[in-house]
């Protein structure tokens, strides 16, 4: 629907501060902004990847403590791609698409945290499937 | 109702001056909204209605994953007797495969920056480049699971190997079907050029790749490196 | 060739769903004849198959939900008529059928007849409540609508094609695996879910970005009717649940047709993990289907209190805190299932959190109708009926949420009888409510007052005595699902309920009658204001029927209840507002692509249903062929000229300002 049509107050469609932006889109900027920010992106995943590879590969910290380090580096990566390459920035015209990415990643959390927390109880509750299956006449 | 003239408007004229119990509605009542999204500018561009709706689809797509996740994380221990998690890592194969998709990332940036520019040429190759290193990715993983087959180790053998092949496959199909989008894309852009509505599907491709590419984070870090420290 | 499918597939032997089927064939052969013989085709093709317009999408998901709300009635009236006659007795029924049945009733009752009506109203009203001209995705719409169709089409093909699942409205595993179901009853279940799961996560996030980006200059959030916060808090939940849905079935699809173990009993599958991901979809769904239900009634109560909704804010807050706590409460579903006491407890406690924001409401609603000018219309008659089955439903649930107290009902007629209890009370409720209260918006003139308040008054008191019985008969152990019953003592409270249902025949024929009095005697309810309830939101501010484009100039909104002001304004001023500028419009073009959809998501779901891989890979490559065809159109939208727009609106605009006309005169005359 073109939306410049019916604008009583001659607001509508102009980009400014008042209006939100799309995620992933930024039209204002130049393209050398662009590609310097990709480069960015891409240094910043880079050494993070490597990081992970090199922490899971080599006995470099306390062995236990791999896994915690290996989830902070993802979280971190993820960070960088959301900012660097989907444009996600904390701007006033960002809000519904940073209250969005929120609401997800409490779903996310939601799902995976409950189920492995109800699945460990019930784990630990119940007896082998196996046993139980023995049970059935 | 119906027989009486001027039901619900004369019932109106009658109550409108005084309208009594405004409880509870103060502020936002009178004048003006200022402020991003609170409606004061009317609906908006259709630039960002698309944007935003695939930004919410990305969101609902990211749960879909979830789901395999929370499978992958509670059945990781059931391998009833079969190959657990540290037998399936091949650490050179998946550091290639994070490269070439962390590549693809990147080389979408790029082409979205010569979108912007309108610069057909690069635009395409760019697409072009992601689209291929995209093709590497899925050929590994191909390769990753015609060896895993060949050693016996398939989703059929246990509830471990279900979820992992489960994760791993609906990402790998997501990438399957993103190249598909993008071969459709790329032909799109060549016959119509930078058209407002080929323009709003190349943004929503972008965030898709990259989505994906988010995905991956968390399967070689889950399920591959945290797999080999096992 | 044709995969498991042969003609044993047909149910030659079993005289109920062949006769059913003969006679539902014959019915669908007779409208398309009908339909032809008439010359009807190019309208139905041009007015509502092809068409992307809300309000048609609406009444078309609509209709759809009433059919499948009779089907599924029909399935409820065997059930109730088994139990009661089966007691000590095999009954009419043969126990696989029974579970055929009571498996497709809570199926259909959910999937496609509860959520097509209520996506049905968010369609219809919410548009024009935000005062905007579409959805945000029109032709994405039209396609949603589709799916859903497609879905409800394979649940009723499996009546005389093969069966359909024995495995309960949720095919629980190890039961729904190959193991135990060899069928392909399960199979429809799966694919006829799939499909019109992915319509409604389109739905959803049509809906999402329609309320947060498309609303008319000045309608900001707290300027938002209540029904389309709950539009969006119900859409809200839609996008992060049917995810889920979509996951759990898929694993459960690649455990039947592959053998993967998921959810196998045995080579690590976990039953318990299927339990866990449908019900995080599961409860969810409950509120997704209750909240629109909320906004319907908030919407009545205002209106026929004459007053402003009370506690507004409160309401808002109310909602969303809904929203974000129905996501956490899923385990109530299977407390019994051997869980410890932390985790028991804590799900005991988020699921009666939960009450109290549905107590907010219910209070809201009590206080908007105190110091109110109460008028008992047909709507209002329905939500009083629901404030009071409602609570009282919610209060059983309650009950339910105390795990000890659950580890006793659980799985029994007393767990049916509070499901229904707030299901039929809140959400079927709300939509004969908001049936009767969008009706003469959609179509022009009023539904009959009389044959409504009678078909409401037989379904309260049906409602009541077909479930009150089913508390009892589950406080003395009777379990749900029983084809058969051997324990003489529960005959009388079987019989008191099928009498209910029995009456609640009565009530749904009051309503067949209703609509067709309405329909005969519609010049007699025409309503020519557009606003025939003293209506508060924009959707009463334009025409009845309104114009395709809803609003010639989208509303600018001063304050709260967008059409009360508007109405305050012209009636002290005794003049409608300046007549504006009009200018030419956009509207989206009519597409076939829906019904392609259609087509193609049928087939490929029977053939994937019967292992027809040739024809499932066919309807995938003609599928992505629709993809590019339709990505490849060039005219999205056409031009509504400014002199028809404004055509339309000057005939709208003389209405009105009769109707002010005649206010003013009335008002003249001294009292």
């Amino acid at each position: 629907m073109s939306d410049l049509e019916f604008d009583p107050l001659g607001t509508a469609g102009r980009l400014d501060h008042r209006e939100d932006h799309a995620p992933g889109d930024e039209p204002v900027e130049s393209a050398g902004h662009w590609v310097a920010n990709a480069n960015l992106g891409l240094g910043f995943s880079v050494i993070l990847t490597a990081a992970a590879f090199v922490l899971a590969s080599t006995h470099l910290i306390y062995a236990p403590a791999i896994p915690v380090a290996l989830l902070v580096l993802a979280i971190a990566q993820m960070g960088v791609h959301l900012v660097f390459f989907l444009h996600i920035t904390t701007g006033p015209d960002n809000t519904n698409n940073v209250l969005a990415l929120a609401y997800g990643i409490m779903v996310v959390f939601l799902i995976v945290i409950g189920s492995i927390w109800i699945m460990s109880h019930l784990q630990a509750n119940m007896m082998p499937m196996n046993q139980l299956m023995q049970m059935q006449p | 109702m119906t027989d009486h003239p001027l039901p619900a408007a004369v019932e109106t004229v009658r109550r409108v001056r005084e309208d009594p119990h405004r409880l509870g509605h103060r502020g936002h009542g009178h004048g003006p909204v200022e402020g991003a999204g609170h409606g004061m500018t009317g609906p908006a561009r259709k630039r960002i209605i698309v944007g935003y709706g695939f930004w919410i689809f990305l969101l609902s797509d990211i749960v879909l994953f979830s789901c395999f996740f929370a499978a992958f994380a509670v059945q990781r221990g059931a391998t009833a007797g079969g190959p657990g998690i540290s037998q399936l890592v091949e650490m050179p194969r998946v550091g290639w495969e994070t490269a070439a998709l962390l590549l693809s990332s990147y080389t979408c940036g790029l082409s979205f920056a010569a979108t912007n520019a309108r610069n057909l040429l690069w635009t395409q190759i760019f697409l072009l480049i992601t689209g291929l290193l995209g093709l590497v990715f899925v050929g590994l993983e191909l390769f990753e699971f015609i060896d895993l087959a060949s050693r016996g180790i398939t989703p059929q053998v246990s509830g471990f190997l279900s979820a992992f092949f489960g994760l791993v496959g609906l990402h790998g199909l997501h990438v399957t079907l993103a190249g598909l989008w993008l071969l459709t894309m790329m032909a799109q852009l060549q016959v119509k050029g930078f058209r407002p509505e080929v323009v709003h599907r190349l943004i929503c491709f972008n965030l898709f790749w990259h989505a994906l590419d988010i995905v991956w984070i968390g399967i070689f870090t889950i399920v591959y490196l945290m797999g080999a420290v096992a | 060739m044709f995969g498991k499918l042969s003609w044993s597939a047909i149910p030659f032997d079993q005289p109920i769903p062949l006769i059913t089927s003969i006679i539902l064939v014959l019915v669908i052969a007779g409208t398309l004849g009908l339909v032809t013989w008439k010359r009807w085709w190019p309208y139905l093709w041009n007015e509502w198959i092809t068409s992307v317009d809300h309000k048609k999408i609406g009444i078309m998901y609509v209709l759809l939900g009433v059919v499948m709300l009779i089907r599924g009635f029909a399935d409820a009236i065997m059930m109730r008529t088994q139990q009661a006659v089966a007691i000590n007795a095999p009954g009419y029924l043969e126990p696989e059928h029974y579970d055929q049945i009571f498996s497709a009733h809570g199926t259909i009752m959910i999937f496609f007849a509860a959520m097509p009506l209520v996506i049905g109203f968010m369609n219809f009203v919410t548009p024009l409540q935000l005062g905007v001209r579409d959805v945000a995705f029109p032709t994405m719409n039209l396609v949603s609508f589709w799916l859903t169709a497609s879905g409800a089409l394979l649940v009723n093909v499996s009546l005389f094609v093969g069966e359909f699942a024995r495995t309960g409205w949720l095919p629980y595993p190890p039961l729904s695996e190959t193991a135990y179901s060899p069928g392909v009853g399960v199979d429809y279940y799966l694919w006829a879910v799939q499909i019109s799961g992915i319509g409604t996560l389109m739905t959803g996030i049509n809906f999402v970005t329609t309320v947060l980006k498309m609303r008319c200059p000045g309608m900001s959030y707290l300027r938002m009717p209540m029904f389309c916060w709950t539009t969006l808090a119900s859409s809200l939940i839609i996008v992060a649940v049917f995810p889920i849905l979509t996951a759990t079935l898929a694993m459960l699809s690649l455990d039947r047709f592959f053998g993967w173990h998921f959810f196998t009993a045995g080579a690590g599958g976990n039953p318990m993990m299927f339990m866990n991901l449908i019900w995080a979809w599961g409860h969810p769904e409950v509120y997704i289907l209750v909240l629109p239900a909320f906004g319907i009634f908030s919407e009545v109560f205002s209106t026929f209190s004459g007053k402003p909704l009370f506690g507004y804010r409160s309401m808002v807050a109310a909602t969303l805190f809904i929203c974000i706590v129905s996501m956490m409460t899923w385990l109530h579903h299977f407390f019994t299932m051997g869980s410890g006491p932390a985790v028991n407890t804590a799900f005991g406690i988020s699921t009666s959190v939960i009450a109290v924001g549905t107590g907010v409401k219910i209070y809201n609603w009590i206080f908007t109708m105190y110091g109110g000018r109460v008028r008992m219309s047909v709507p209002m008659l329905w939500s009083l009926g629901f404030i009071f089955t409602f609570v009282i439903g919610g209060m059983t649930g309650v009950l339910l949420a105390v795990p000890p107290a659950d580890f006793l009902v659980h799985n029994s007629m007393f767990l049916v009888a509070h499901f229904h209890n707030v299901i039929v009370g809140g959400v079927v409720f709300a939509l004969f409510a908001g049936l009767d209260y969008w009706f003469p918006k959609a179509f022009g003139f009023r539904l009959h007052e009389g044959w409504g308040k009678a078909s409401f008054w037989f379904a309260f008191f049906g409602f009541w005595i077909t479930f009150a019985p089913l508390y009892i008969l589950g406080l003395e152990g009777m379990t749900r699902r029983l084809q058969h019953v051997n324990i003489a003592e529960w005959r009388p409270l079987l019989l008191i309920s099928l009498a209910g249902v029995g009456i609640l025949i009565v009530g749904a024929l009051c309503q067949v009658i209703m609509l067709v009095v309405s329909i005969v005697q519609r010049d007699r309810l025409r309503d020519d204001s557009g606003d025939p309830w003293d209506g508060r939101s924009l959707e009463w501010a334009t025409a009845s029927p309104p114009p395709f484009f809803n609003f010639a100039i989208l509303p600018n909104v001063e304050g709260e209840e967008a059409y009360w002001g508007i109405k305050v304004k012209a009636i002290e001023s005794q003049r409608l507002s300046e007549e504006p500028d009009y200018r030419d419009i956009e509207m989206p073009v009519n597409s076939p692509v829906g019904f392609y959809t259609a087509v193609f998501a049928s087939v490929t779901g029977f053939a994937l249903i019967w292992q027809i891989w040739w024809l499932a890979g066919l309807g995938l490559a003609a599928a992505f062929a629709g993809f590019v065809v339709f990505a490849w159109r060039d005219v999205h939208e056409f031009h509504v000229p400014a002199d028809e727009v404004a055509k339309v609106e000057r005939a709208r605009r003389a209405q009105r300002e009769a109707l002010l006309e005649r206010i003013a005169a009335e008002e003249s005359v001294p009292a």
